[in-house]
């Protein structure tokens, strides 16, 4: 059977039309959760390694901020959430410049300030590496974000609970997308380039 | 002297005839529990720096059903290694050691990240990408499965 240009004329057409469907670049779609109603987390302080002035949860203008609860001695989940996030920035070119990571230990008393930094300069150069200096600190910042974690010591051996989940901040504080542990790196990808490019409006 | 023959060649018979059920039910057992579980898409985490933790995961299939109840490795690459899976407990992720996991015929069993994984902990030197590691795997039927594990930093 032979194409003819009528025929190619309506596949092109449809093509179109479907590709429309899918990319609306006036309202692009976060794969991650975007709460009703967005959590505000720039009250929320805790110390910061090589800084003598707190941390607040707040984007650089410009920049978006992700926040992770994890802690070092976590083979499975914390590195596979921070490769994750690494490749993703690597996905965006330029734009990952952009990108600034947080990480709040829910182990501090094993995440000193010569560990947690060394072991997120494993997947970025751009972090601030969060040591909660008292048991209250850390539950105001849980507290804000709604996050539960906890270490319990069980014949020796440490158990850690923790929420697998990443918040990415905006500069004023606001939770602007969620991402459940799993979320895999296109995704990612599709929502910092998202995020980033709105934020490059709002400038 | 005929019916000792005929004795004689009777014992004989009843004799084989034990010998080669005996076999028969030997290479029966021996069917049983050494069934082949295969490994495949084996990979182990690059180590982040200032840890001595680490992951493995694969997927397991066996032709009969088994469960893998241990695995280890030299003490060159980590002092302890064990079975350890992921659990939701009120909303958040608890990482706690399995007794087994079970291995069911004719199933892909997977473990992943988030999921089951074969942990080391104590590593004696980073697990650094490129390299292999050995992996010994204790099936409760197959007994011990050796695999060669490479190192990469994120899923092949």
């Amino acid at each position: 059977m032979q194409i003819t240009k009528k025929m190619r004329a309506v596949v092109v057409a449809s093509t179109l039309i479907v590709l429309a469907s899918c990319g609306d670049s006036e309202n692009p779609v976060l794969f991650g959760y975007t709460p009703p109603s967005p959590k505000s987390v720039a009250a929320a302080q805790i110390s910061e390694v090589g800084s003598q002035t707190p941390f607040t949860f707040k984007a650089n203008q410009g920049e978006v901020l992700v926040v992770y609860f994890g802690y070092t001695n976590c083979p499975d989940m914390c590195p596979t959430f921070l490769v994750a996030l690494k490749n993703a920035k690597k996905n965006i070119g330029d734009l990952a410049q952009r990108v600034d990571l947080a990480m709040v230990t829910v182990d501090p008393a094993r995440d000193t300030a010569e560990i947690l930094p060394r072991y997120l300069s494993s997947f970025t150069d751009k972090f601030h590496a969060l040591i909660p200096s008292s048991d209250e600190e850390l539950v105001n910042v849980k507290e804000l974000f709604q996050v539960t974690s906890s270490v319990t010591e069980t014949n020796g051996k440490i158990e850690v609970v923790h929420s697998g989940t990443a918040y990415v901040v905006d500069s004023t504080g606001t939770v602007v997308v969620e991402w459940p542990f799993g979320l895999d790196t296109e995704s990612m990808t599709n929502d910092l380039e998202i995020l980033l490019t709105q934020q490059r409006t709002k400038q | 002297m005929k019916t000792t023959a005929k004795r004689a060649l009777t014992g004989a018979f009843v004799l084989t005839a034990l010998l080669g059920m005996s076999s028969c039910a030997s290479s029966d057992e021996s069917a049983v529990t050494t069934p082949s579980i295969k490994v495949t898409g084996q990979w182990a985490r690059t180590s982040p720096a200032a840890t001595t933790m680490g992951a493995a995961y694969m997927t397991l299939s066996a032709d009969t059903d088994d469960e893998l109840v241990g695995a280890s490795v030299d003490k060159s690459v980590a002092m302890m290694t064990e079975v350890h899976e992921i659990v939701m407990v009120d909303g958040a992720m608890k990482m706690q050691q399995v007794s087994s996991i079970p291995v069911t015929a004719g199933t892909a069993t997977e473990l992943k990240p988030g999921g089951y994984h074969v942990m080391f902990m104590q590593l004696t030197e980073p697990l650094q990408t490129g390299d292999t590691i050995q992996v010994t795997l204790t099936f409760a039927k197959a007994g011990d499965i050796v695999v060669d594990v490479p190192i990469m930093e994120d899923a092949p």
